[in-house]
């Protein structure tokens, strides 16, 4: 079977919330000489991309996507490799979802990816002040953060953290992403809480932090 | 003289609103949207819309008790000038924001009466979650299911633990007043008074 087959059966029993077959399915893959990275890249990647297409055509509950976010995480957790395997990394990130807000999954995700993308994550968890995550992302020497919010009121608890690093001479050093289901339906909200950007999912968090990244650099005048 | 407050309301805390209305904590009218549309959240803003343009051609001060139920909540605020309780959702509405944070570190899955006796129904058939599956996103995501009792039926314990079989999690019983609803009700009410009168 070719990745492109592999990943229609694992968008199926994503759909289905059929967990124990997509774990099958990714065993049988692996099993089948698929490289772990290929499985992540060529497997996962795209069932990911089509299933947020279901999500923003609204042809997709909330449970589903909740129950498929899982089996992504199941298959990243299997395919991510050790940690200690890698030789260097891309830079440090904090990840946390803002004050208030609860919504794990989604920022669980991005964690994951970010981490089988080479960088060095620090997810702070749920309800995070804005203070907290601005003062580890200084101590760590972060070039971003990455702010998760599921809902529009908790979206703006994410302005705090905005004029926080505004108010410490930070702009230029540390770049804000935010993500969360909200900011899919209502792109125009990233701007409004003051965010440097978004991806649409975790698939697309490595490119969003890599160019963050690379703004940070240009400023500082690094090569 | 105050308008007449029409509060349009999710089904799930009915028995709760009814019971203040019954008591003179509140005045005005009660309307209610069925709980389960959050199943659907493009279908409940569609619905809530719907209501909220009927209403607001009266005269009466409109309050939604609604949480963050879905993603433009704050435009339909917005949009009709109405007013809204300050929570993220209808448990922290019953258990106020501190208690709220407390329970979520705990991991708990709070259960609200009105929830508790749908449990089968929206575990199986709207999340299509079989025993095996949800035994593990619950043993994951929580570790404590916590009933919410507001004290106006009787505490459905064979369904709890009907609903914590199914899961794995162990339940336990929390017995929360009306008194944190009814305060956050009135800044509400309060809030829509002040658009109204803008």
């Amino acid at each position: 079977m070719k990745p492109h087959e592999w990943s229609e059966q694992l968008l199926d029993a994503m759909i289905n919330a059929d967990r124990s077959g997509a774990a099958e399915l990714i065993g049988n893959a692996l099993a089948n000489g698929i490289e772990p990275q290929q499985v992540i890249a060529e497997v996962l990647d795209p069932a990911i991309v089509r299933l947020g297409h279901l999500w923003e055509k609204e042809t997709m509950s909330l449970a589903q996507n909740f129950v498929a976010s899982k089996i992504a995480e199941d298959t990243l957790l299997r395919c991510v490799p050790d940690k200690t395997d890698s030789l260097c990394t891309k830079g440090a990130i904090v990840l946390g979802n803002i004050e208030d807000d609860f919504h794990s999954l989604g920022r669980k995700a991005v964690g994951l990816f970010l981490s089988a993308a080479g960088w060095d994550v620090y997810d702070l968890g749920n309800d995070v002040p804005a203070e907290e995550l601005l003062e580890k992302a200084i101590e760590v020497n972060a070039c971003a953060i990455g702010a998760s919010a599921m809902m529009q009121t908790t979206a703006l608890n994410i302005r705090k953290l905005r004029q926080l690093i505004d108010e410490r001479g930070l702009t230029d050093r540390i770049k804000l992403a935010v993500g969360g289901a909200v900011f899919n339906w209502r792109p125009e909200l990233v701007s409004e809480v003051g965010g440097d950007g978004t991806a649409n999912n975790a698939v697309g968090a490595d490119e969003l932090f890599m160019r963050l990244q690379a703004e940070v650099m240009n400023r500082q005048g690094t090569p | 003289m105050n308008p007449h407050t029409i509060w349009i309301s999710c089904g799930v805390v009915r028995a709760e609103m009814e019971e203040l209305h019954r008591r003179g904590l509140i005045d005005g009218e009660l309307l209610f949207l069925d709980s389960m549309l959050h199943m659907d959240p493009p279908q409940l803003e569609t619905r809530l819309t719907a209501t909220l343009e009927q209403q607001k051609a009266g005269n009466g001060c409109l309050v939604m008790v609604y949480g963050d139920c879905s993603a433009h909540m704050l435009d339909l605020v917005r949009r009709f000038h109405v007013g809204r309780v300050s929570a993220i959702n209808c448990a922290q509405l019953l258990v106020g924001r501190e208690r709220y944070r407390q329970l979520m570190r705990e991991e708990a899955f709070l259960v609200l009466p009105e929830w508790a006796s749908r449990w089968e129904q929206i575990m199986k058939d709207e999340l299509g979650l079989n025993k095996a599956t949800a035994h593990d996103l619950m043993g994951e995501n929580r570790g404590v299911l916590v009933y919410l009792d507001t004290g106006l039926a009787s505490v459905p314990e064979q369904q709890l633990q009907e609903f914590s079989t199914y899961t794995g999690l162990p339940w336990r019983v929390e017995a929360v007043s009306l008194d944190t609803m009814l305060a956050a009700l009135m800044s509400a009410r309060t809030e829509a008074l002040k658009e109204e009168s803008a």
